[in-house]
């Protein structure tokens, strides 16, 4: 029997879920129990390994390979590390979890943290997430007051002792290398690697499981229907999907749902009287799509086809109210402000986009200014220290490429040829309010 | 040597040490718990938190600086935080902040003179689904309109 | 020792092969290759950070453009650096990292010896497309004395900052906010607290941090370069001197990877101003009617010479050798020693306990570059970085990998973050802490005595124990008392129950380390050979022609005892100040009185020179050619920079010129010819060569020993009833002596002399942080300001040493440590 998704957002929204006794009556915390007491560590990774689950922080690498690259040596420290620094504009699931249903995340690292023999697991929480954290811990401390986390969790003989440590704003943390700098009292500077990954090397040079929330939540379905069921079941993934669409939310579906069901069936769809215009399909890092590509899996290599990506599945949609170059400064802005400013073309690069775009969208732009931004982009792909600075070419280099017009009718005109509702308001933010 | 930090605050950034392998990790949740004493960072505080840690204080200032949300100099008994990222700017949150300012008369990254509000635009709260989202200090608020601004205005303190 | 076998790893750079050890750098591939790639970020001497992205190149099978800097040479790769691929890679961050920059090169100190200008130059694009506003930071901020920053011209490449954590470990400048508000600043924008920071302003590859002493002074290429070596605290580091004109420029580090490697602590780097001071000595004096007269050269060597004509070889000493260069020292012992028949003869002025110099030679028995591949390093009595800076770095490198640091020492240093165990002791205690770490002593016995937790010293003596090579350096503050013999018997006591141990007694400042290889010393011969020693004797003799006096002369301290029973008709001394250096103002006055000729070479009118009756002007390390010896034992060469000012000679030509008037010519031609004599004499000297004075065999504690031999408490530190504290003299880098005084860039980092009072002691004498306190001993009394200082051991006082305002030598007892009182003497503050 295939079991009907929702999994992981099933009782997302009832209230007092996040209480432990309502997460236990739906049978929470029995995959953890089973894991501890039927199954080997080796055994858990198989099944995940099976599964086909790849990590949702964004870059899809296959969870049950991460935790097989992870050196189990006797007497070494390793850790877990939880990243819920979820920042990618447009993403909004692992906070959702964590308000929602933090007891299935913590159920997921409990299972995790024994299938890599981990006994100190971190969970990196937005500083910003106040009602996540005041409910994150309020459930680990239940868990840890019912025996789930602790020593000895439920008298299997397993430790496991979970910290939630508070960001302090900064989004380049959400990158694994620079969440660990940070976790370890330092500024969020992403580390060298190669030659050495989190897995090998990552908390005080410890090797280092580090996943997603969603990933983790994943975890407890993935035990409990077995790697076939699982699949079977989709396998799900959740779907950020925000913009002009009528409703949005965190949309459970089968991974590889096409762009247009998700939007149009799954969210609402556009407001009246609006033409669809554009879509980010994997947060703002990934390259702008069109009409053109509704029909396009959201998945993994359908999208990398078309030169985007899945990344953090958050769908940020636009109508025809939307004025890209207005949409792609805001977009340029955020990754200027975000940059750590540790390498060049990042630090130097995104100012220097923000202030000809800023000149182009204020009626002083030149036409050659358009070449000028595309050589830019160009000049900072494949250059930046890590995928922050990577993160800006894709859509500002799809929107010179999809909708110049717009462009050149700025530089033109000296103004925006739409009367949208929101978009014709002037850019607020930091450097553009 | 005269301590600005409170001892109970003090006491709580040793319990936090003893989280972490290297104590110097509990560097951002005691800068925390140094803010929420006295509001902001401080010199004094970063070099109580620095003697607390055996950080240099250089260190704990150059760490303090990378994080937005550790303020350098007072702020206001409020903070409202107004996402201006893709979805909450698609779907209308410069109205909302143009009217913060106007009833506040202010500019984001301003405190009002009677130190009632800070204002900051800040980026994706991760809350795309409740665009355009604020934060009024811990509190969420999902949808805003110019009409909720005035309405919650005149409810803060 | 076999000879690990290295794999090599074959790559081919712009079609060379290359093989380069496995873990090498493509950049390293390509520098043996002999292919330039630029770097910002990048510094040799730091693990790479790969930041600047300026090294990218092509590596055939990676899809993007790869840095260098951060990677791996791997077997077969065939690497590109020369496509267009790469230049226009090298373009773009070019590009990037001047959109900010000021262009401001003509009014640059950085200009001509710029690595963003010259990369800019080589690898730069023709134009900028930059169109936009230039990021503004307030111009050219004074942080502190001697550090200059430009924010404007930083490109961020990190060097500065990653310099203060990796390499000196002392956080000075740090990097502030984020993104391309990213700015770099010391905290609050207060003045640096750095030893070192002069190797950020050498690293920095723009002009973002400047010297204030060299701004505006020369451009690099208007400067001679002339190879020299710091004279300040014994180490020798490897300096260049910039010269422009008759004016030095200013002191950079030369690259020496035995010693400083690249770096030079900010002593070196900003002390070199009293060279070109207007204070210099110009022209003989001798004091007539009671007041020093200039006189010329011929008067006054005829009334020094008359003199030693006239005074039995016993009544003739020789105190000083430390400034002069080797070979002036080997002529300062063939003048005395063989033609005037004095072995009086002591280099050690800042001593009034020295030990028999065969039996406790001082200096590092190994390499300084050794330092760092220790794996427990104990350090006892000494102010690392007050004294020896460019140990500490060699020290915090050997933490870095992963060796131990245990420091004893009465005061908490400013390095004690980095040890594994800091402890304050009692001052005197000493060779108990050493017997306990030794495991000669009970932890618990010692712990009451020493002032030491007991588990503390046996957790650090376990250290030790398991220690593999283990190093332990002994400073001037355990043995500048009484019981440093105890001290020394005690660290005979750690080599006997660590064979391995290597040894640092560190000692002796400029060329202290030469004045004891050729034996400035009353009981010792060059090479270390003791004066005892009759065929040693005998092999000199026969190099010199002229006979040895056989019986041991007198030391400083003796000197000055006899000077006092009148037994001194001469006092010579050479480039040395024992009227403020010996430690004990008092007695030095009392023995001047008694000595009839009084002759001092010297550069400034010191307060020994102001009462000498013959002053001879004399030329400074930059004015003249010749090989000095560095705490190690290694000799090093440095040339002559410029001409020395009026008719001011070198020490050499002076003691010929005695000679030549004394009727026995040396008869050499230049300095090499001196060099080369002394090549005759002690073995193995060479330039470069580390001669280390061999370190006589362990001696096993018997029962006979004294009681810190076996471990028992020897005695502490003087007695401190009525609330007197004893009274501690430490060393400061930075502080205000002759010289000092005459850099500014010294000076002004050192602050005013104070006294340092322990909180509990403070609080109970009622004297506050800035107070101004009367300091009293039996000797004398200053007035200091107090400063309160939390990690000195309770029942002590602390005053620098080096303050010509406030020489604390007043308040010094040879005999051995004095107790002070303290008191306010109201807000005169």
């Amino acid at each position: 029997m295939v079991p009907a998704l929702p999994l992981l957002t099933k009782y997302l929204g009832q209230p007092g879920r996040e209480a432990i006794d309502a997460f236990l009556a739906t049978g929470g915390y029995q995959a953890a129990a089973h894991a501890l007491r039927d199954l080997q560590p080796d055994q858990i990774i198989a099944i995940v390994e099976a599964s086909g689950l790849r990590g949702r922080g964004g870059a899809g690498f296959p969870t049950g390979r991460k935790w097989r690259l992870t050196p189990k040596r006797e007497g070494d420290v390793r850790y877990l590390v939880v990243n819920a620094d979820e920042g990618e504009p447009g993403t909004f699931k692992d906070r959702t979890l964590i308000e929602g249903d933090p007891h299935q995340v913590l159920e997921g690292m409990i299972i995790t943290a024994y299938a890599n023999q981990v006994h100190r697991a971190y969970i990196y929480l937005r500083g910003e997430f106040f009602l996540g954290y005041q409910r994150l811990s309020r459930a680990l401390a239940e868990a840890r007051d019912r025996g789930h986390v602790g020593r000895n969790i439920l008298g299997s003989g397993f430790d496991l002792e979970i910290v939630i440590h508070r960001g302090a704003g900064s989004y380049i943390c959400g990158e694994e290398t620079a969440l660990l700098e940070s976790l370890e009292g330092r500024r969020g500077f992403p580390r060298l690697k190669p030659p050495y990954y989190p897995a090998v090397r990552g908390l005080y040079d410890q090797p280092t499981v580090l996943n997603n929330v969603e990933t983790m939540a994943h975890i407890p379905h993935i035990l409990s229907l077995g790697p076939d069921g699982y699949k079977a079941s989709g396998p799900p993934i959740l779907y950020s999907v925000s913009g002009h669409v009528t409703a949005p939310g965190v949309k459970e579906l089968p991974i590889g749902t096409p762009l247009r069901e998700i939007i149009f069936q799954h969210s609402g769809g556009l407001r009246p009287g609006r033409t669809f215009k554009a879509l980010f399909p994997g947060g703002s890092s990934s390259a702008l799509l069109t009409a053109e590509h509704l029909d396009t899996p959201a998945d993994f290599e359908p999208l990398a086809k078309l030169g985007s990506m899945l990344g953090s599945s958050a769908i940020i949609v636009m109508d025809d109210s939307a004025c890209i170059p207005a949409v792609i400064r805001r977009t340029v802005e955020f990754y200027r402000d975000e940059s750590c400013g540790k390498c060049t073309p990042c630090r130097e690069g995104t100012v220097w986009l923000a202030q000809i775009l800023d000149r182009i969208l204020a009626g002083a732009g030149r036409m050659e200014d358009l070449d000028l931004l595309d050589a830019i982009a160009r000049n900072m792909t494949g250059t930046c220290f890590c995928p922050l600075g990577e993160s800006v070419p894709p859509s500002l280099r799809t929107s010179l490429r999809y909708f110049r017009a717009e462009y050149e009718h700025h530089v033109r005109t000296g103004s925006c040829d739409l009367r949208p509702a929101a978009a014709a308001a002037q850019a607020p933010g930091p450097g553009g309010g | 040597m005269e301590r600005v930090l409170r001892p109970a605050v003090l006491a709580e950034i040793s319990r936090l040490a003893q989280l972490y392998a290297h104590p110097r990790s509990a560097l951002l949740p005691a800068l925390h718990a140094a803010q929420d004493q006295v509001g902001y960072l401080s010199e004094a505080a970063m070099t109580d938190v620095a003697d607390a840690l055996g950080l240099p204080v250089s260190e704990v200032a150059s760490v303090a600086t990378f994080y937005s949300m550790f303020h350098p100099g007072p702020v206001g008994r409020h903070q409202i935080r107004v996402c201006t990222n893709l979805s909450c700017y698609l779907n209308g949150c410069g109205e909302v902040l143009d009217r913060l300012c106007g009833l506040l008369g202010i500019r984001p990254g301003e405190t009002t003179p009677d130190g009632r509000v800070t204002l900051e635009a800040v980026e994706c709260l991760a809350a795309c689904e409740e665009a355009p989202v604020m934060l009024v200090d811990a509190d969420r608020h999902p949808r805003m309109t110019s009409a909720a601004v005035d309405d919650l205005l005149g409810r803060l303190d | 020792m076999a000879e690990q076998k290295v794999q090599m790893v074959h790559l081919v750079i712009d079609g060379q092969p290359v093989a380069v050890p496995k873990g090498t750098t493509v950049w390293q591939a390509a520098l043996q290759a002999g292919v330039e790639i630029p770097v910002f970020c990048y510094h040799d001497r730091m693990p790479p950070l790969g930041a600047c992205r300026m090294c990218l190149v092509e590596i055939e099978k990676m899809p993007k453009l790869v840095t260098s800097c951060t990677q791996e040479a791997g077997e077969d790769m065939v690497v590109r650096t020369r496509t267009e691929r790469v230049r226009q890679g090298q373009q773009a961050i070019l590009e990037f990292l001047l959109i900010n920059h000021p262009l401001d090169c003509p009014i640059c100190d950085k200009g001509g010896e710029c690595p963003l200008q010259d990369n800019t130059l080589k690898f730069g694009p023709g134009q900028s497309r930059f169109a936009e506003t230039k990021r503004t930071f307030r111009k050219h901020i004074r942080m502190g004395p001697v550090l200059v920053l430009d924010r404007e011209r930083c490109i961020l490449c990190w060097r500065c900052t990653r310099f203060g954590e990796i390499i000196a470990g002392d956080d000075a400048l740090k990097g502030f906010e984020r993104g391309y508000h990213s700015q770099i600043a010391s905290p609050f924008m207060e003045p640096v607290n750095s030893k070192f920071i002069g190797n950020t302003i050498a690293i920095c590859p723009v002009g973002a941090l400047t010297s204030a002493t060299y701004r505006f002074r020369a451009r690099p290429w208007d400067t001679r370069r002339v190879r020299s070596v710091c004279p300040h605290c014994g180490c020798g580091c490897a300096t260049e001197l910039d010269v422009r004109g008759e004016d030095l420029a200013r002191t950079r580090a030369r690259e020496h990877r035995e010693v400083n490697d690249v770096w030079l602590c900010d002593k070196g780097f900003f002390g070199y101003e009293f060279v070109r001071s207007p204070d210099r000595l110009t022209v003989p004096l001798v004091r007539k009617n009671g007041e020093l007269r200039e006189v010329s050269w011929n008067r006054a060597l005829a009334h020094v010479v008359a003199a030693l004509r006239s005074t039995p070889p016993e009544g003739i000493g020789v105190i000083g050798g430390t400034r002069s260069t080797n070979e002036e020292d080997y002529l300062l012992l063939r003048l005395f020693r063989g033609i005037v028949g004095t072995n009086s003869i002591d280099f050690r002025v800042d001593t009034a306990h020295p030990q028999p110099a065969a039996a406790a030679p001082w200096g590092l028995d190994i390499p300084i570059a050794d330092v760092e591949r220790s794996d427990v390093i104990v350090l006892v009595g000494c102010d690392l970085t007050e004294e020896y800076p460019i140990i500490w770095l060699r020290v915090k490198k050997a933490v870095d990998g992963g060796a131990r640091l245990i420091i004893a020492n009465p005061w908490e240093l400013e390095i004690s973050r980095w040890a594994s165990h800091s402890m304050t002791c009692r001052w005197g205690t000493e060779a108990v802490v050493l017997g306990a770490l030794a495991g000669g002593e009970s932890p618990e016995s010692a712990a009451g005595f020493t002032g030491i937790d007991a588990g503390r010293l046996r957790s650090a003596a376990d250290a030790l124990r398991g220690a593999a090579r283990p190093l332990v350096l002994v400073g001037r503050t355990a043995l500048e008392q009484p019981g440093a013999a105890d001290v020394l018997a005690a660290l005979d006591g750690v080599r006997a129950a660590r064979g391995n141990a290597a040894v640092g007694i560190l000692r002796g400042r400029g060329n202290s380390g030469g004045a004891q290889m050729l034996g400035l010393l009353p009981d010792l011969l060059p090479g270390y050979r003791p004066l005892a020693d009759a065929a040693a004797r005998a092999a000199l003799e026969a190099v010199w022609g002229r006979p040895i006096p056989s019986a041991p002369g007198r030391t400083v301290r003796g000197m000055l005892e006899a000077a006092r029973a009148g037994a001194v008709g001469i006092l010579y001394v050479v480039g040395a100040d024992p009227a403020t250096e010996y430690p004990d103002a008092r007695a030095w006055e009392e023995a001047r009185k008694g000595i009839r000729l009084l002759v001092v070479h010297d550069i400034f009118l010191t307060g020994t020179a102001a009462a000498a009756d013959v002053v001879l002007p004399v030329l400074t390390y930059a004015e003249k050619t010749g090989t000095v010896g560095n705490i190690e034992g290694r000799v090093q060469r440095h040339d002559q920079a410029l001409l020395g000012p009026g008719t001011a000679r070198s020490d050499a030509e002076i003691f010929s010129l005695l000679a030549m008037r004394l009727g026995v010519p040396f008869g050499f031609a230049s300095w090499e010819g001196v060099c080369a004599e002394i090549g005759r004499v002690v073995p193995g000297w060479s330039e470069e060569a580390r001669l280390v004075p061999p370190r006589p065999a362990v001696r096993h504690p018997t029962a006979d020993d004294g009681p810190a031999a076996k471990g028992a408490p020897a005695q502490g530190g003087a007695p401190t009833a009525n609330g007197a504290l004893t009274l501690l003299v430490g060393t400061r880098l930075f502080d205000r002596g002759t010289m000092a005084l005459r850099c500014p860039g010294v000076r002004s980092q050192a602050g005013g002399p104070f006294v340092a009072i322990p909180p509990e002691d403070a609080s109970r004498l009622g004297i506050e942080d800035g107070a101004v306190c009367e300091v009293r001993s039996s000797c004398g009394a200053l007035c200091l300001p107090a400063r309160v200082w939390a990690g000195l051991h309770p029942g002590h006082a602390y005053v620098p040493r080096g303050y010509e305002s406030a020489p604390v030598t007043r308040l010094l007892d040879e005999r051995g440590p004095v107790a002070v009182t303290i008191r306010p003497v109201g807000a005169s503050a």
